[in-house]
């Protein structure tokens, strides 16, 4: 902390005391929502005009188990690695051609790799549904294939951005250092990329770990996520807490992921001078 | 480690319709030889390096190392190493295991390279700093590294890319001081490119002079100090004084006089050049007589500007010599520092 941090810390002034109600009103903001959610996880009995819980208890997580909560767990964690693991690369490869080649008409190509971002998924998911099933895709592989498409422009999006700030240098200064182009891509390039693949990982993880429509249509209803899950579990009723229970655990993985992620970021970044 | 490299005919021309950035360089640096390549931004000097590195391709002309030619060879396998005026250390990895990174990637076993790298980074007077990250360093160290770095990849050609222009003078000085060390240690061969006449001086054997992209002159610091080929190879080493004139049967005419030229000149129109720092206070016969019309300082140096019948005289004298502005002063410009360059055509 420098000089002028230490005096603002001493008297506050008022775009400190400002900064800080942003900052209290959006943690706010994200933390609120999930209180209802955790009261719900251990209510076994909350009626209407209580303000509180009546009776606490761990029947919405028994009915969670007994729903297939910890399958479906595994099926929409697979399906994040899966889009992550292939759309990791793909966006590195297309920020790469993108920044660093000169493709024709970079502008056309951007825009053709940020349309999934811009078309209503529904409507993609439909049209795309027939197609994969005249040409006897697999739903699982379906599913992935267009939710790797869908995370495209997030990966993209952040590999093109750390990969326009890097410098080239680095690049050539290992080439001339005896390194040949793959030992340059292994030992330099990504581990100098490792905080912007991780943060890009991370946007394609979510894009599958959270999907149900995409899931929905084109997996045909047989491959059963956590958002499946939740979605046929909230539209019946009377089963708030079960509800409750998998929605936390629909959200509390990515806040661990995101921990994790955010440590090596910063690592790098306090790297920098 | 040090091989002899030849630089033939070397072209760069970087899109269609721009001018050559090089155009056709001729230039030999023997075996265990510093060459400074010295030029304006934009002269082309850093293309030199890219070339023979093969970090770009040559639009015409060849490199050769040791007589192979390197047309189409890729830079890990010419046998250069590059220090860039940005240390470009990799920030993932230590001080030492940058320095081991040319030995790990030829696969070298991890203890030995860093054995090595210590070594390296001993000869650069960085020893026990091995285990600090890149951020730790000051940037006289990190550059100390980068050369390290370079040296440990055992090149048969060094190539250096204003490798202290970013460095504060005395840090500067340092540097010079060790790549000298350096030199009359390993002996390896140095092609080195800088816009400073003043670091061409002090670490090359010969320096080579580059103007948008055309080599004007090469030969050993004195030999451009004393005759440059032209006004801007004369300007660029710190050249002040050009009177233009005539010269007549080995004496330049102009409006400060006759003056008899030390070797023979062709007659013709012709500019006296005489380096500032051979300009003296005249005792008795002086060959120029003028009014001081400034006066500034090198550290104890006076730099003194002469007005002498409408032409400028520029000396730099001895520590001591208080002139003021304003005063009439006998310069003497001895016969043996008096240089004529040809006036071109056009």
């Amino acid at each position: 902390m420098g000089l002028i941090g230490r005096r603002a810390a001493a008297r506050p002034g008022r775009a400190v005391l400002a900064t800080r109600l942003g900052r209290a009103v959006l943690a706010a903001w994200l933390v609120l929502p999930l209180v209802p959610l955790l009261l719900w996880a251990v209510a076994d009995r909350w009626s209407a005009p209580a303000v509180l819980p009546q009776e606490l208890g761990t029947d919405g997580l028994r009915d969670a188990l007994a729903a297939g909560g910890p399958a479906a767990l595994a099926r929409s964690t697979a399906l994040g690695a899966a889009v992550a693991v292939l759309a990791t690369p793909l966006g590195a490869l297309a920020a790469r051609a993108l920044v660093v080649h000169r493709v024709p008409r970079p502008g056309a190509v951007l825009a053709v790799l940020l349309s999934p971002l811009v078309l209503p998924p529904f409507a993609v998911a439909l049209g795309l549904d027939v197609l994969l099933l005249r040409l006897r895709v697999p739903a699982t592989a379906g599913v992935v294939l267009l939710l790797t498409v869908a995370a495209l422009p997030y990966t993209t999006i952040v590999l093109r951005a750390a990969l326009a700030a890097q410098d080239r240098g680095f690049e050539e200064e290992a080439r001339t250092l005896g390194a040949t182009p793959w030992q340059v891509l292994r030992g330099v390039q990504v581990p100098l990329l490792a905080p912007a693949l991780a943060g890009a990982a991370f946007l394609a993880f979510l894009v599958g770990w959270s999907d149900y429509v995409v899931t929905l249509l084109v997996g045909g209803g047989r491959l059963v996520t956590l958002p499946l899950l939740i979605g046929s579990a909230a539209s019946a009723t009377g089963n708030e807490a079960q509800v409750a229970v998998l929605s936390l655990t629909a959200v509390l993985p990515p806040l661990a992921l995101l921990a994790l992620v955010g440590v090596p970021g910063r690592r790098a970044r306090g790297g920098r001078r | 480690m040090s091989g002899e490299l030849r630089l033939t005919g070397l072209t760069r021309v970087h899109g269609r319709g721009r001018p050559p950035a090089l155009d056709g360089l001729d230039l030999a640096v023997p075996a265990g030889s510093c060459v400074a390549v010295l030029g304006p931004s934009g002269s082309g000097k850093s293309t030199v390096l890219r070339l023979t590195a093969g970090l770009d391709e040559p639009t015409r002309g060849s490199v050769h190392l040791d007589g192979r030619d390197l047309a189409g060879v890729p830079p890990e396998r010419r046998g250069v190493a590059m220090v860039f005026q940005r240390p470009l250390l990799f920030p993932h990895l230590s001080a030492r295991d940058n320095v081991a990174y040319a030995d790990r990637v030829r696969g070298a076993p991890r203890r030995r390279a860093r054995a090595r790298a210590a070594e390296f980074l001993d000869l650069v007077g960085l020893a026990g700093l091995g285990d600090r990250a890149p951020r730790e360093l000051s940037s006289g160290q990190e550059q100390r590294v980068a050369l390290a770095r370079a040296l440990a990849a055992e090149p048969r050609v060094l190539l250096l890319d204003e490798p202290f222009s970013a460095l504060d003078a005395p840090l500067r000085e340092e540097m010079h001081e060790l790549l000298v060390d350096l030199r009359a240690r390993l002996a390896p061969t140095v092609l080195l490119v800088t816009h400073d006449p003043a670091e061409a001086a002090a670490l090359a054997d010969t320096v080579a002079v580059l103007e948008a992209g055309r080599l004007q002159q090469h030969g050993p610091v004195a030999e451009l100090h004393a005759r440059p080929a032209s006004l801007s190879v004369s300007r660029l080493l710190g050249g002040r004084t050009e009177v233009p004139g005539q010269v007549r049967a080995g004496v330049h005419h102009s409006p400060l006089g006759a003056l008899a030229l030390p070797g023979p000149v062709a007659d013709g129109p012709g500019v006296l050049v005489v380096r500032p720092e051979a300009v003296a206070l005249a005792a008795g016969h002086a060959d120029v007589t003028g009014t001081v019309v400034r006066v500034r300082y090198r550290g104890l140096r006076p730099l003194v500007t002469v007005d002498a019948g409408g032409v400028a005289v520029h000396a730099e004298l001895t520590p001591g010599d208080d002139v003021v502005a304003g005063a009439v002063v006998g310069l003497r410009l001895p016969v043996a520092a008096r240089h004529v360059v040809p006036v071109r055509p056009g």
